[in-house]
C-alpha cells in the first residue's frame, strides 16, 4: 500500500465536535454496473416526478466499436448508431468500483466537463468544493475498494462533503407507503424519515441482493447475495440463441434489448413449457395464447431498429419464393429470430438457479434465508413489505411470482407483500435526494472535507462504518 | 529413512501486491464464480452421495464463468489519452495525490481483492486497508446463516409453542415451518462465540420489558394446543445490537443453496425440453 495520507489519531474519538458545515448543495450518484444515476438534490422536497427530473442515467462503460472508435458513458447515449459487435469494458465490477481508471474517466464526462451545455445542465459538478457527494455501494463490499472509492473522491476531485451508503437502503427513504397501500397522515413540511421496516430486493446487472433495511439502517447480518442478474439473463440469452439460430455471441448490447423486449417470468413454467413445445410441433401459431415471438433484428445499414412481432409461421416458406410472394424488399432483407421458450427460460434462472447448475436459492428463498437469522420478531413486518427494486424487476410476471412463491413459503400467519418501486431503475436515486433533504440526518451519515484531511481515509472508512 | 517436516511458517506476509491465494485446482482467475468444491475432492467424493462428476462440476463452472463474461472475445479498450490542452484544463484543481496516482494506476481486478481479502482474513487480521468495516475474526465465524444462530435460537425458544401449534393448525406444506427450525439447529456451534453473552443477556431483558405476545384471533383459541402468538417485536437493544454488526464479507453473504431439495431438472439446450 501506497503512503498514508495521515495516520488517524486515536485521541479523536469526537470529530462532533469540529465545527462541521456541510456544503448546501448535494449531488447523489448511484453507481451502478450498467448505468449511473446522478443529478443534484434540489432544496425543497418536491413530489417524485419532479425530483426525479433532475435524475439523468447515463450508460456507465466504455465502448469500442465495430470501427474502432472509443465511445464513454455519456456519448454513448448519442454517439452510436450501429451497435453491431461494440465490446465494453465496465470499471464496475460484480456491483463494486475496481477500476478508477475508466470509472474516472465516465466521471469526468458525466460530470466535470468544462463547459456547461443545455446536455449536461443537471448533471455537471461545477464546483465540487462546494457539493456534498451521496455515493452509492453495494453491500458486503471489500474495504479495499471501499478505502479507494474514498480517496478518489476526497483526493480527486475534493467534494466538500461526502458519503457513501449501502444503495438499497436508501430505498427506506422513498415514499412507500402509498405503493403499499398502507393509510398514513401525510406531512407535507416534515423532513423525510425512512420507513421502519422494508425488505429491498435489488435485482441489477451484476447480482441479486436481499437487503432488510431496519429505520433507513440494514441489518447486515441478513444481507444476502445471488449472484444472478441481468449481465448473466442476456448471456444466457445470447448462448441459447446463439445454438439454435444465429451466432449472437459478440452481439451484447442487441441481445440485451431482445432480452428487454421479448422476457418474461413465468408463472406456471411447466405448463408454459408443454404449450410451446405443443405450438412447434403443429406449427400453429397466430393465436393470442401463443408464447413463440419473431423478433426483427436491427439493421443499421437502413437506419432500422429492431423490434418483436407476433410469430408467422409461413414467413420462411414465403421468404423461399423470393419476390414471388408479393412480399416487400425490407421483409426479404430482415433478419428475424424465433423465439420461443427462451421468452421465460431465460429469466426462470433468477428463480431457479440450479437450472444452469448453480448451487444457489431461487430469490424467494434467499429472502427466507435472510431473514431466518433475524429475530422471529421481525420476519412479518419484513414479508409485508417486499420493496423490489434494480432493471430485472421490470421483467413482466416477476412481481407476481415472487409474491406466489414467497406466500408458498412464508409462515402462513405472515401477510407478504410483494410491489415494485414506481421507477425500480432510479428508486435508489431518489431514496439518496430524500435522504439529503432531511439535513439532520445527513448531516449524521457525511463527512466534511476538513474531517477527511484532518483524520485520513481510515477514520472515513470506519466511520461510514459506524464505528466512530 | 528420511522425513519430511513441515515447518509451519509464522512469518506474516502482509505485503502490499501479492497474497497467499487457496488453490482451487484448476485456474480460479477463469472462473468468475469460485467452484465450491476442489478438482481433487471433486473426483475422490464423486462415488459418494453426489450425483454429480468432477467433469460435469467443472463444465458447470466454465458455464458459469461464461455467463459472467462482459464480451466474448478478450478485448482491450483503453482510456483515451487526453490532450494536451485538456490535461492543462486540469490545472485549476489541487495536484494529483500518491494515493489518487495508485488507486488509478491499479490494474487489480475484482478476484484479485477478493483473493486479498481472503487472504487477510484467514490471517486473522481486520484487513488488508486496515479500514475497519470488513475483515476481523469475528466475521470468520459469520459464514453463511450460521452467525444468526444465537438469536434465532433465542426467539425459537420464544415462540416455539406458538410455532408448532401452528404449523399443525394451518395445514401448509411443511416447507415453511423445516426452513425457520432449519436453520436455527445447526447453530450449537456457534454459541461459543461471543454472542452467547449477548443472546443470554437479551433474553434476560427481554423477560422484564417486552409485552406480552399477542393472541391471533383463530377459532382454536380455548385449545391450549392450537392457539398461537403472534411473535413479539425485538427490544429496541436487540436491535442497536444487530444494526452495530459489522458487514459480512462478501463471500460470506452469498446465498446457500435451497432448504428444499428437490430433484433438480435438466434443461437440454439442443432440444429445448427439461428433463427432470
Amino acid at each position: 500500500m501506497g503512503t498514508k495520507t495521515r495516520a488517524p489519531p486515536k485521541s479523536a474519538t469526537e470529530p462532533a465536535v469540529v465545527s462541521r458545515h456541510l456544503p448546501d448543495k448535494t449531488f447523489v450518484i448511484d453507481n451502478g454496473a450498467y448505468t449511473l444515476k446522478a443529478g443534484y438534490v434540489s432544496d425543497l422536497p418536491p413530489a417524485e416526478d419532479e425530483a426525479l427530473s433532475a435524475c439523468s442515467t447515463i450508460p456507465n462503460a466504455l465502448a469500442k466499436t465495430r470501427d474502432n472508435r472509443v465511445v464513454i458513458g455519456p456519448q454513448l447515449l448519442t454517439h452510436v448508431s450501429d451497435w453491431n459487435e461494440v465490446m465494453f469494458r465496465r470499471p464496475v465490477e460484480k456491483g463494486y468500483i475496481v477500476n478508477w481508471e475508466a470509472q474516472r474517466e465516465i466521471w469526468e464526462q458525466s460530470f466535470f466537463e468544462e463547459k456547461a451545455t443545455a446536455r449536461n445542465k443537471s448533471s455537471r459538478i461545477a464546483n465540487p468544493e462546494e457539493t456534498t457527494l451521496i455515493l452509492t455501494e453495494a453491500p458486503n463490499a471489500i474495504p479495499l475498494l471501499q478505502r479507494n472509492a474514498d480517496e478518489i473522491v476526497m483526493e480527486e476531485w475534493g467534494f466538500g462533503g461526502y458519503t457513501r451508503c449501502i444503495g438499497p437502503t436508501l430505498n427506506a427513504w422513498n415514499e412507500v407507503h402509498t405503493l403499499f397501500g398502507d393509510s398514513t397522515t401525510p406531512q407535507p413540511d416534515a423532513a423525510p424519515l425512512p420507513v421502519d421496516c422494508l425488505l429491498v430486493v435489488d435485482s441489477g446487472y451484476s447480482h441479486t441482493t436481499v437487503t432488510p433495511v431496519y429505520k433507513g439502517q440494514a441489518l447486515q447480518r441478513g444481507i444476502r447475495r445471488l449472484d444472478l442478474g441481468g449481465k448473466h439473463l442476456t448471456n444466457y440469452l445470447k448462448e441459447i440463441v446463439s445454438i439454435r439460430q444465429y451466432n449472437m455471441v459478440d452481439e451484447t448490447y442487441i441481445m440485451n434489448e431482445v432480452k428487454e423486449a421479448v422476457c418474461f417470468v413465468s408463472n406456471d413454467f411447466s405448463a408454459d413449457m408443454e404449450q410451446t413445445s405443443k405450438a412447434g410441433r403443429r406449427r400453429q401459431a397466430g393465436s393470442d395464447k401463443s408464447v413463440v415471438v419473431d423478433y426483427v433484428l436491427p439493421d443499421p445499414n437502413a437506419g432500422r431498429k429492431g423490434f418483436m412481432r407476433p410469430h408467422d409461421p409461413m414467413l420462411e416458406a414465403k421468404k423461399k419464393k423470393g419476390a414471388l410472394s408479393g412480399l416487400s424488399a425490407d421483409v426479404l432483407s430482415e433478419d428475424v429470430l424465433v423465439l420461443g421458450n427462451e421468452r421465460f427460460a431465460v429469466p426462470e434462472i433468477l428463480f431457479n438457479p440450479r437450472d444452469i447448475g448453480m448451487k444457489q436459492a431461487g430469490i424467494p428463498d434467499i429472502i427466507l434465508q435472510s431473514l431466518s437469522v433475524l429475530p422471529t420478531g421481525l420476519h412479518p413486518p419484513f414479508l409485508a413489505n417486499v420493496l423490489v427494486v434494480g432493471g430485472n424487476s421490470l421483467t413482466p410476471g416477476f412481481i407476481e411470482r415472487l409474491e406466489t412463491e414467497l406466500r408458498q413459503v412464508a409462515s402462513a400467519d405472515c401477510v407478504v407483500r410483494v410491489r415494485r418501486a414506481q421507477d425500480p431503475i432510479r428508486s435508489t436515486w431518489l431514496g439518496g435526494s430524500r435522504l439529503a433533504a432531511n439535513r439532520e440526518e445527513l448531516g449524521k451519515v457525511a463527512i466534511t472535507r476538513q474531517e477527511y484531511q484532518e483524520y485520513g481515509s481510515g477514520w472515513t472508512g470506519r466511520r461510514f462504518a459506524g464505528n466512530v | 529413512m528420511f522425513r519430511v517436516e513441515l515447518l509451519t511458517d509464522t512469518k506474516s506476509t502482509a505485503q502490499p501486491g501479492w497474497a497467499y491465494v487457496p488453490d482451487r485446482g484448476f485456474d480460479p482467475a477463469k472462473a468468475a464464480m469460485a467452484p465450491t468444491l476442489g478438482r481433487k475432492r471433486g473426483i475422490r467424493d464423486a462415488g459418494k452421495g453426489g450425483d454429480m462428476t468432477s467433469r460435469q462440476n467443472t463444465a458447470i463452472v466454465r458455464h458459469l464463468a461464461e455467463l459472467d463474461r462482459e464480451n466474448q472475445r478478450d478485448v482491450q479498450i483503453p482510456v483515451p489519452v487526453k490532450q494536451a490542452k485538456e490535461a492543462g484544463a486540469r490545472g485549476t484543481r489541487a495536484k494529483t495525490t500518491s494515493n489518487v496516482r495508485r488507486i488509478l494506476q491499479s490494474q487489480k481486478t475484482f478476484r484479485n481483492h477478493l483473493d486479498d481479502e481472503e487472504a487477510a482474513i484467514s490471517l486473522g487480521a481486520a484487513g488488508v486497508s486496515g479500514g475497519g468495516g470488513g475483515g476481523g475474526a469475528a466475521q470468520s465465524t459469520g459464514v453463511g446463516g450460521m452467525s444468526g444462530g444465537a438469536v434465532q435460537a433465542k426467539s425459537g425458544i420464544a415462540s416455539k409453542g406458538s410455532k408448532s401449534s401452528s404449523v399443525a393448525q394451518r395445514k401448509r406444506p411443511l416447507a415453511a415451518g423445516a426452513t425457520t427450525s432449519a436453520s436455527a439447529t445447526p447453530a450449537p456451534s456457534v454459541p461459543e462465540t461471543a454472542e452467547t453473552g449477548t443472546g443470554a443477556d437479551d433474553e434476560a431483558d427481554d423477560g422484564e420489558s417486552a409485552p406480552k405476545p399477542k393472541l391471533l384471533k383463530t377459532e382454536y383459541d380455548n385449545d391450549p394446543l392450537l392457539r398461537s402468538y403472534a411473535p413479539t417485536a425485538p427490544s429496541e437493544r436487540l436491535m442497536q445490537r444487530l444494526l452495530a454488526e459489522p458487514p459480512l464479507s462478501y463471500n460470506a453473504s452469498r446465498a446457500g443453496p435451497p432448504a428444499l431439495t428437490a430433484p433438480p431438472r435438466h434443461f437440454c439446450c439442443m432440444c429445448g425440453y427439461w428433463v427432470a
